[in-house]
């Protein structure tokens, strides 16, 4: 596994230097809170053609900070996004809450208490 | 009007031809499905007749208390929760309990088992749970109560040890 | 501009085995928005495996995140567990796992294969197709002792060993299984009614689906040969077994069930040649170490890629743990791919799909 590590400036720079649609798949995108409200963001890509590299673009942040989207990049990242708003209670540009989640549910359940 | 004369035969010959090849296929159809009304059924006719059981199963958990040497590991790694030991507060016997309710029949504990032959999985199925069994609110009441007995032994001994060493003359 | 009109279909709906909700929005007949959500079924085990069960129990609680792929999830838990613990597993629990995956492949496809028949207005081939899988669960039952829930994968190996009747009846019972395959291949190809429920419906182009980063047999109708078994050796050997990729290149759902068709008899020959090379030797090998670092896994379930981050911190429960289904990485392609067909085509384009909503929103 390839781990490179990126900041939220050169996030959308980074992956848009790195993805090429015909020969890279974007698998997800993770958040792993670390506690003390730091959370650890990773997005996940594996090549076609060289597949058991896996490599993971990884960075951490306070969980106040706004996480860029890579929405613009890569259209199918709307989902997993959408997904860590709600369940780790993150805010990501141009990402709503209520999708997982529904709005008057617990918030944030994998966040450490 | 002499050019579309034979023509207009020769469309009307085609369809027929055409309608006795559909005329065959559904004659065809018709006689496979009254073939069909004597088949056998598909299905099982269930509650009837058994459905199929292979015979190493993995049913309900068997537990044979003169081999178990009471280590409770099989509590430890059991998934769903489904063993507990309860222990006496006064001599301090063990009791082992089960729920086959709660059980999801993984075989964890057997595979976990130090004393072979002390826990085995029968290949009989698990029993459906009614409203009479009340299955969560025992089965959780069961398991917290067992947890505290077994507390409750562990300082009733501390207690007494450290009684026993302030005067070991008694 | 024609008038518009938003129809909803679920979370409740007679063509949908799961909870999934679409807002189409239509001119007259056709579709040219769609909206989705997948979250009804959102049971929170992702934190369960990471607060309330130990490592070892973890991999009989993502079993029960799917009902027909719980074989898959369990094996891929497995491996990313025993790469925390550095273990090398058994070649005979590696070729016991294969088999038990093809063996889920085979009653998975079947299943959706009739429910893309049903949602296209063909009940007598749905009964058909679901007569046909009955052989396949029965043999899963034999192999594994449990009909849905198979447990078969541990931390470290297999749980149970093949019996030789039981490998010996599954290859008579593929003998009878072959034909009624062919037939099945046979109508599903040429029935004219079918064909036209189903040819040209729910087009995905291969662009959109690199695009989109589409996976399992809805990208290989497309043209996109993605298939893990393809890809990787490492952790279980698919090619030495005989594995062959499947693509088509109309991507409609009529290439979609081709596709799973043929798949089907490319798992029958990996089972085959399991069976007949199985190699002697341990079922599972154990350690006494606890999970640590990070590591990531994917395997090839009957929807597609299914990928597993896990993180441990050295105690007996995890720190983290990502499941990241198949059916998760489809539905942005789903939501595209009802664009310009007909209200009518939805049922059975849904079907095609093969969606699992259990897998999805976890």
């Amino acid at each position: 596994m390839n781990r490179i590590e990126t900041s939220f400036e050169n996030l959308k720079k980074d992956i848009a230097a790195f993805y090429k649609p015909q020969a890279h798949h974007f698998i997800t995108m993770n958040g792993v809170d670390l506690g003390n409200d730091v959370i650890e963001y990773q997005w996940f890509f594996c090549d076609y053609a060289f597949p058991s590299d896996i490599t993971m673009f990884v960075t951490r942040a306070n969980v106040d900070v706004q996480v860029p989207s890579i929405k613009n990049i890569i259209v199918s990242a709307w989902l997993p996004e959408a997904e860590l708003v709600d369940l780790l209670g993150v805010n990501i540009e141009d990402t709503q809450k209520g999708f997982v989640l529904e709005l008057d549910s617990e918030t944030a359940p994998l966040r450490k208490k | 009007m002499q050019v579309y004369l034979p023509l207009s035969v020769l469309m009307i010959r085609a369809c027929h031809a055409l309608q006795d090849k559909f005329q065959i296929e559904i004659m065809k159809t018709f006689f496979k499905t009254i073939g069909n009304l004597f088949k056998k059924p598909a299905t099982i006719p269930f509650p009837a007749a058994p459905t199929y059981k292979p015979d190493d199963y993995r049913g309900l958990i068997v537990f044979d208390e003169s081999l178990c040497i009471w280590c409770r590991r099989c509590e430890t790694v059991c998934p769903p929760g489904a063993i507990v030991f309860s222990q006496n507060i006064t001599d301090g016997k063990q009791t082992y309990h089960y729920s086959p309710y709660v059980c999801i029949y993984c075989q964890e504990c057997v595979r976990t088992c130090p004393k072979q032959g002390c826990l085995i999985q029968s290949a009989e199925p698990g029993h459906p749970a009614t409203k009479e069994h009340d299955v969560n609110n025992v089965w959780n009441k069961l398991f917290a109560d067992s947890l505290e007995s077994r507390v409750t032994y562990a300082a009733e001994k501390k207690k007494q040890q450290a009684a026993a060493k302030a005067n070991p003359q008694s | 501009m024609s008038t518009q009109y938003n129809i909803p279909v679920g979370a409740q709906h007679i063509s949908l085995l799961e909870p999934l909700h679409f807002k189409f929005t239509t001119e007259n007949e056709k579709i040219i928005k769609t909206e989705a959500n997948v979250g009804y079924v959102h049971r929170g085990i992702e934190q369960a495996c990471c607060s309330k069960f130990k490592f070892r129990q973890v991999s009989f609680v993502v079993g029960r995140v799917c009902g027909l792929c719980s074989i898959s999830h369990t094996t891929c838990y497995s491996q990313v567990a025993e790469k925390l613990l550095k273990l090398d597993i058994p070649k005979r629990a590696k070729y016991l796992r294969m088999l038990v995956i093809e063996l889920d492949r085979i009653h998975s496809h079947l299943l959706c294969l009739s429910h893309v028949a049903e949602n296209s207005g063909f009940e007598a081939l749905f009964m058909k197709t679901m007569r046909h899988r009955e052989f396949s669960m029965e043999l899963l039952e034999a192999v594994c002792g449990n009909r849905i829930q198979y447990d078969f994968s541990i931390i470290g190996g297999v749980a149970r060993d093949l019996r030789t009747d039981v490998a010996q009846s599954i290859l008579d019972k593929f003998k009878i299984f072959r034909p009624q395959l062919d037939e099945l291949v046979d109508i599903y190809k040429t029935n004219w009614s079918l064909s036209l429920k189903n040819k040209g419906i729910g087009v995905l182009s291969k662009e959109d689906a690199i695009r989109l980063n589409v996976v399992g047999p809805f990208a290989r109708a497309s043209g996109l040969g993605v298939d893990v078994r393809n890809e990787t050796e490492e952790l279980l050997p698919w090619k030495e077994v005989g594995f062959e990729i499947i693509t088509d290149t109309a991507g409609d759902v009529h290439a979609r069930n081709m596709v799973r068709l043929k798949e089907i008899y490319v798992s029958m020959k990996i089972i085959e040649n399991i069976i007949n090379g199985l190699p002697e030797g341990d079922l599972i090998s154990d350690t006494k170490a606890f999970p640590e670092g990070e590591a990531v896994n994917r395997i090839e379930a009957p929807r597609g890629e299914l990928f597993y981050y896990a993180k441990g911190n050295k105690t007996q429960v995890l720190e983290r743990l990502k499941i990241k289904a198949p059916t998760f990485s489809n539905i942005p392609a789903m939501v595209e791919t009802f664009t310009n067909n007909e209200y009518a085509s939805v049922p059975a384009i849904i079907g095609s799909y093969d969606p699992c909503l259990s897998c999805t929103s976890r």
